[in-house]
C-alpha cells in the first residue's frame, strides 16, 4: 500500500479519535481536530469555489479567447465574451471590500442583490412545491370506494381519516384568534398530541443517524487497525490515551460548587 | 422492593461517559464480530426500488452527490445500490454534487463500482462534478444544463464528449436520483428539478431528513425514500448485493436497545424521586 494511504488512515485515526476524546472531557485533541476541521473546510470551499465557478464561469465569460478583453487574460472555456458578468464580477469586489472600514458599505449592495435573488428563488419553490402540492396531497379522498378500510402503511380510509384529522388539528393549534378552550381547545390539544408524535419521530430518527455516523467511523477504524495500514488505530490509540492519560493528571478536572 | 429502587436510583445518575461507553461497545462488538439479523423491506424503499426498475433500458439517469464523508455511511450503501441497480440495465449515469465534497463520495463510489462493472467513462457515466449555487444550480440544470457545466470534472469540454449529445437540460432525463445529507438536497431538487420538469426523482436521505422528505413522497413528488442506513440496508436486500449497510443494521439495534434501556431507567428513577420527595 502506498505510504501516502498509510499516512492518510494514520491522520484519520488520529483526527476521529481526537473527536470522540471529547466524550470523556474538553482536552487539546479535540482542539486540535476541531480546528483542522475548520481551517481545511474553509481552505477547501474557497478553492473549489474559485476552481468550479469564479474561474470557468466567470472570467471564462470576461476573458475568453479572441474576447475583447483577451489582452489582460485568456481563460477559454468554450464561452463568448458577456459584459453583462462585469456586474456579479462588480457586486463580488464590492462584498469582498467590507474588510475595509471605510468601503463596508458598499458590501450592502452585493448582500441586497443575493438576499433578493435568494428570496425571490425560495417564494418560487415553496409556493409551488411545499404549499401548493403539500395541499394538493391532503385532499384526500377519504371514502373512495377502491381503498381498504385499514392498512399499515399504504393508502386507506382509516389513514385518510387520520391525515385529515392531523393536519387540520395542527393548523388550529397555530391560529391565536380564538381562545383555545372548551371543545375548540380540546381539538386544539389533538393538534399537539400529533406535532409531538411527530418530534418523537424526528428524534428517533436523529438518534439512528447519529448511531449510524459512529458506526462509519468504527468501521474505519477497524479497517486502520489492520497489518495493511501498519496498524494505525491501535498506535494512535495509544499516542491519544497515553497522552490524554498525562494530560489529565496534570489538569485535574475541577468540580463544580 | 426498595433495593431495587436505590438500583434504579443508582442507573439514573450514573456518569455519563458510563453511558457513552457502553453506547460504544454496543456498536463496537456487532461491527467486530458481525450477526445477521432479518432485515424487512417497507414500502418507500421498495418504491425507489421499483420506480428505478421500471426506467426502460439504456436511459439517461442523473445521480447527484449531496453529501460528504460525515454523512457517507448513511448514503454512500445508498448510492453504490443504485448505481449498481442502473448499470445492470445498462442506464448511462450522469453524475452531479451540489456540496464540494460530493465530488470525492462521487470518485469513490465509481471506484468501488469499478470493480464490478467495469466502467468505462463517457459510455456508462460522466462525472459532471460540483458546481457551487445550491438551488440556483437545479434550477440551471432544469433550464440549460450546458450553462451551468460547460467542462466535466476532469476539465473535458461537455462538446466533446458523445454521451453528452441531446442533454441539455434536466428533461433529457428519464430518471432523477439525489444523495441527500441536508442543504443543498433533496428539498431543492424537487422544488427546482422533479416538480418543475416532471422527470420522476427519487432520493435517500440521512434519517434526520426523513420526516421532513415524506410529505413529499406521500404526495408523490418523490417516488418513495431510502431513510438512513435502514433503508440503504433494505435497498441492499432489494437488489440482492449485501454491504456495509446490512453489516451495520446489527450494530444499530444493539445500540438503540440500549438507549431505550436508559431512557426507560432515567424515567423510572425520575418517577422514583418524586414520590420519595413528595411529602404528603
Amino acid at each position: 500500500m502506498a505510504f501516502s494511504t498509510i499516512l492518510g488512515a494514520w491522520i484519520a485515526a488520529f483526527l476521529t479519535l481526537g473527536i470522540l476524546s471529547y466524550l470523556y472531557r474538553d482536552n487539546p485533541f479535540y482542539k486540535i481536530a476541531e480546528h483542522v476541521f475548520v481551517g481545511v473546510s474553509a481552505a477547501y470551499w474557497a478553492a473549489t469555489f474559485y476552481w468550479t465557478q469564479i474561474y470557468p464561469n466567470l472570467f471564462g465569460r470576461l476573458f475568453p479567447k479572441d474576447g475583447p478583453l483577451a489582452f489582460i487574460a485568456e481563460v477559454d472555456f468554450n464561452h463568448e465574451f458577456n459584459v453583462f458578468y462585469l456586474f456579479p464580477l462588480l457586486l463580488g469586489i464590492m462584498m469582498l471590500l467590507s474588510i475595509f472600514k471605510q468601503f463596508n458599505w458598499m458590501a450592502r449592495w452585493g448582500i441586497a442583490y443575493t438576499v433578493g435573488i435568494a428570496a425571490g428563488l425560495k417564494a418560487y419553490g415553496y409556493l409551488s412545491s411545499n404549499v401548493l402540492s403539500q395541499i394538493s396531497a391532503s385532499a384526500v379522498d377519504i371514502f373512495s370506494g377502491s381503498l381498504p378500510i385499514f392498512s399499515m402503511s399504504g393508502d386507506s380510509v382509516f389513514n385518510n381519516i387520520v391525515i385529515l384529522i392531523g393536519t387540520i388539528s395542527a393548523l388550529m393549534y397555530f391560529y391565536f384568534s380564538k381562545e383555545q378552550t372548551g371543545s375548540y381547545g380540546k381539538f386544539t390539544r389533538l393538534g399537539i398530541y400529533f406535532l409531538m408524535i411527530s418530534f418523537g419521530a424526528s428524534f428517533g430518527f436523529a438518534v439512528m443517524g447519529r448511531i449510524s455516523l459512529l458506526i462509519g467511523r468504527f468501521n474505519d477504524l477497524i479497517l486502520f487497525s489492520s497489518s495493511d495500514y501498519n496498524y494505525g488505530t491501535f498506535w494512535m490509540m495509544l499516542f491519544v490515551v497515553v497522552v490524554l492519560g498525562f494530560w489529565s493528571f496534570q489538569n485535574p478536572e475541577k468540580k463544580e460548587g | 422492593m426498595k433495593f431495587l429502587e436505590d438500583m434504579i436510583l443508582k442507573f439514573g445518575s450514573v456518569d455519563r461517559r458510563f453511558i457513552f461507553l457502553l453506547i460504544g461497545l454496543a456498536v463496537f462488538i456487532p461491527l467486530l464480530r458481525p450477526i445477521d439479523l432479518p432485515i424487512r423491506t417497507t414500502p418507500t424503499t421498495e418504491k425507489v426500488y421499483n420506480a428505478i426498475d421500471a426506467i426502460p433500458a439504456n436511459s439517461k439517469v442523473l445521480m447527484s452527490f449531496d453529501y460528504g464523508p460525515s454523512t457517507k455511511p448513511e448514503i454512500h450503501p445508498m448510492t453504490l445500490g443504485v448505481m449498481r441497480q442502473l448499470l445492470r440495465k445498462d442506464h448511462q449515469i450522469y453524475i452531479t454534487c451540489l456540496w464540494p465534497d460530493g465530488l470525492y463520495m462521487a470518485l469513490d463510489a465509481l471506484d468501488e463500482i469499478n470493480k464490478e462493472f467495469d466502467l468505462v467513462e463517457y459510455e456508462d457515466y460522466v462525472l459532471l462534478g460540483f458546481r457551487p449555487g445550491n438551488e440556483a444550480i437545479v434550477k440551471g440544470l432544469a433550464s440549460d444544463l450546458r450553462k451551468v457545466y460547460t467542462v466535466d470534472a476532469k476539465g473535458v469540454m461537455l462538446a466533446d464528449i458523445p454521451m453528452m449529445d441531446g442533454v441539455n437540460n434536466l428533461k433529457d432525463f428519464q430518471f432523477i436520483f439525489t444523495g441527500s445529507a441536508g442543504y443543498p438536497g433533496t428539498f431543492e431538487w424537487v422544488q427546482y428539478g422533479g416538480d418543475p420538469t416532471g422527470v420522476p426523482l427519487s432520493s435517500g436521505t440521512t434519517s434526520i431528513q426523513v420526516n421532513e422528505v415524506m410529505p413529499y413522497v406521500q404526495s408523490g413528488q418523490v417516488r418513495g425514500i431510502l431513510a438512513g442506513m435502514p433503508g440503504a440496508a433494505e435497498y441492499e436486500k432489494l437488489i440482492g448485493t449485501p454491504g456495509i449497510a446490512i453489516q451495520g443494521m446489527a450494530a444499530q439495534s444493539f445500540a438503540h436497545l440500549v438507549i431505550v434501556l436508559f431512557i426507560v431507567l432515567g424515567n423510572l428513577a425520575y418517577f422514583i424521586t418524586e414520590r420519595r420527595e413528595r411529602k404528603y
